[in-house]
């Protein structure tokens, strides 16, 4: 018998998520053009928004977008990555240890990346702050290669489609077999 | 790759002399631009390359003076060294605004022959 689907990521989610993905493509291709330099500086302020209201949501959205649903410590990672390895994959409905430290590092990079930014475009402070800039970005593009090895890895070995499940919002599984964590 | 080679020669080799605008028309000259011509590099610097911008279009057509971006409107400081100590002195750091300017005008990386030109052009203000 096969689990129902159930809407695991809210509309908010999804939004934010490939509004975010798409503001930093935007910003790493026009980074090096004076041309598009207030393209750059815009999707900036984007991806600052966008995160100033995921803070918000993580706080007070739903079940699966609150922080409360994906806060993991370094054993529960640990452990999740052991079990991938192990190709006995722990399952989480919402988001999973590996991957709740990817977002926390692109939530903090891309508020890194729009300070700096944003700091430079105003002229504050001197070319360390452009390297900065430039060292926070690459290492955003980094940790985004990552998230995407993780996915592409965990859709591998869980036999379920993470990247549709982003863009649909659903999920297939019995809310009641959500992990304890996921509940709040 | 040329330049990526010439920056890193430039910094292996002569670490105090790079890091001054003679010591970058140096590093050019080493590699493989002969004959330098401050004319030649103003004639660069003032034309349009049949696009819509020159360098003088954000650095003004008096590179002593202070600029203004095309496109942010946001002040250029000087970009002569007589008005600017500051500029030609970070070989790696004018081999990245090189790239990105040249492309913005251009549209395509300047030659070192080029780059010459144009800082024996920046050297030659009073």
């Amino acid at each position: 018998m096969s689990k129902p689907k159930i809407l695991v990521w809210d509309i908010a989610v999804r939004a934010f998520h490939w509004l975010l993905a798409l503001s930093f493509l935007g910003a790493f291709l026009t980074a090096e053009s004076e041309r598009m330099r207030d393209v750059h500086v815009a999707l900036g302020y984007t991806m600052l928004g966008l995160v100033a209201f995921r803070l918000v949501w993580g706080l007070v959205g739903t079940r699966y977008a609150r922080f409360t649903s994906f806060a993991f410590g370094p054993k529960r990672v640990a452990a999740y990555i052991k079990s991938l390895l192990a190709l006995r994959p722990q399952h989480y409905l919402g988001h999973n240890p590996a991957g709740s430290w990817a977002i926390y590092a692109l939530l903090a990079l891309s508020v890194l990346a729009g300070a700096t930014g944003y700091a430079i475009y105003n002229d504050v402070g001197g070319h360390w702050l452009e390297e900065l800039h430039e060292g926070v970005a690459n290492t955003l593009l980094a940790v985004v290669i990552v998230h995407i090895a993780g996915v592409l890895v965990s859709s591998l070995i869980h036999r379920e489609n993470l990247v549709r499940s982003m863009l649909t919002g659903y999920k297939t599984g019995d809310p009641g077999d959500a992990h304890p964590a996921g509940r709040g | 790759m040329r330049s990526i080679g010439l920056a890193l020669g430039l910094l292996a080799v002569v670490p105090a002399f790079a890091g001054t605008p003679n010591g970058i028309l140096e590093g050019y000259r080493a590699a493989g631009a002969a004959t330098v011509s401050a004319p030649r590099g103003e004639q660069l610097f003032t034309s349009r390359h049949g696009s819509d911008w020159s360098c003088s279009s954000c650095h003004t057509g008096n590179p002593l003076a202070r600029g203004r971006h095309a496109t942010t409107g946001k002040d250029i400081a000087p970009l002569a060294p007589a008005a600017n100590a500051e500029r030609f002195t970070d070989p790696a750091r004018v081999e990245k605004w090189f790239r990105r300017n040249c492309n913005d005008v251009l549209g395509r990386a300047c030659s070192v022959q080029e780059k010459a030109d144009v800082l024996a052009y920046l050297m030659s203000l009073r």
